[in-house]
């Protein structure tokens, strides 16, 4: 009997092994602002992820050029002296949200936790139970929540002299809506 | 009383520093790199460029990230601010795309290449313009 039951719950994961949703303009804005200083904010609108839905397995890229600054010459300073995204052009996460089920969405954002490896500068960080919010709405699946980084976890220095103006701690925001594959 | 000599000397600091702040001004409010005037360093075929990234991604990288690039191809998706040519290359525009281009339909497009997703299996290209 044991066995049979085994064999049933290895058949539905297989049957629904296959459902993924996948968005290609995810966005990701990060902000590490200081006080009466110029603002160091920058957003990524084309941002690919993907979630596995029988099993809640979620994977998401950004590629590095493709943050955009207000301030030209601080897009320029990112990408070749802090983000170096000659050498890292790409942004990626990969992880699993708990107890995540299609079954369970609905309308109303529920609040579930992610865990997974942020890799960014060729340096790779783990995140614990990061919060995240998922709502479903006519078949497309909201992911959004924040975290903060800093600069000195994924190994870039700052130096000195603009130390002050840019804050230690980078709030990092992120909302992606995917559709069935 | 001040002599016409340092006078003069004044005049010429002020001018130095009136220069000095205009021209260190330009340089922190320099405008961003406008992709659309910007002559292409490489004319391609999706197929090509989609190649060369699956056959060696570090040296394609080397090679095309950062350059204005000119796309002939087919559209096979279009979205509010983007396209995707023979499914191989994104180009995501940075005003809304015209919505009267459709599906198959052959175009040329310039764009800065931005990488290859993976996720995807596609080239990026950002700050694109239909040229026909």
């Amino acid at each position: 009997m044991k066995n049979i039951i085994y064999i049933l719950f290895l058949i539905s994961i297989s049957i629904t092994a296959q459902t993924k949703y996948i968005t290609k303009s995810g966005t990701i804005n990060f902000e590490a602002s200081v006080p009466s200083f110029e603002e160091v904010k920058a957003s990524h609108s084309v941002v690919t992820a993907i979630i596995n839905t029988a099993n809640g397995e979620f994977a998401a890229l950004a590629l590095v050029k493709g943050f955009r600054f207000k301030n030209a010459l601080m897009e320029e300073h990112f990408n070749e002296n802090y983000a170096e995204s000659d050498t890292y052009p790409k942004a990626t996460f990969r992880g699993k949200i708990s107890g995540f089920s299609l079954e369970k969405l609905n309308k109303e954002k529920q609040s579930f936790l992610v865990n997974g490896q942020l890799t960014f500068h060729g340096k790779t960080k783990q995140l614990d139970n990061t919060t995240v919010e998922i709502a479903i709405n006519d078949d497309i699946i909201v992911i959004s929540g924040s975290f903060t980084a800093s600069a000195s976890e994924f190994d870039i220095d700052i130096p000195k002299v603009v130390r002050s103006k840019i804050a230690s701690n980078i709030n990092v925001s992120f909302n992606f809506e995917l559709k069935k594959k | 009383m001040i002599s016409r000599k340092s006078k003069r000397n004044w005049l010429v600091l002020l001018i130095l520093l009136v220069l000095s702040v205009v021209i260190g001004y330009q340089y922190i409010y320099q405008n961003h790199r406008n992709i659309e005037t910007e002559k292409a360093e490489y004319i391609l075929t999706p197929q090509t460029i989609s190649d060369e990234f699956k056959l060696d991604a570090l040296k394609s990288e080397k090679k095309y990230l950062n350059q204005t690039i000119e796309i002939s191809g087919t559209i096979t998706e279009v979205n509010e601010n983007d396209l995707t040519l023979n499914d191989m290359v994104f180009c995501q525009f940075n005003n809304i795309v015209n919505q009267t281009i459709k599906i198959n339909s052959v175009v040329k497009i310039k764009g800065r290449c931005i990488g290859y997703d993976d996720l995807l299996e596609q080239v990026k290209l950002d700050q694109c313009t239909l040229l026909k």
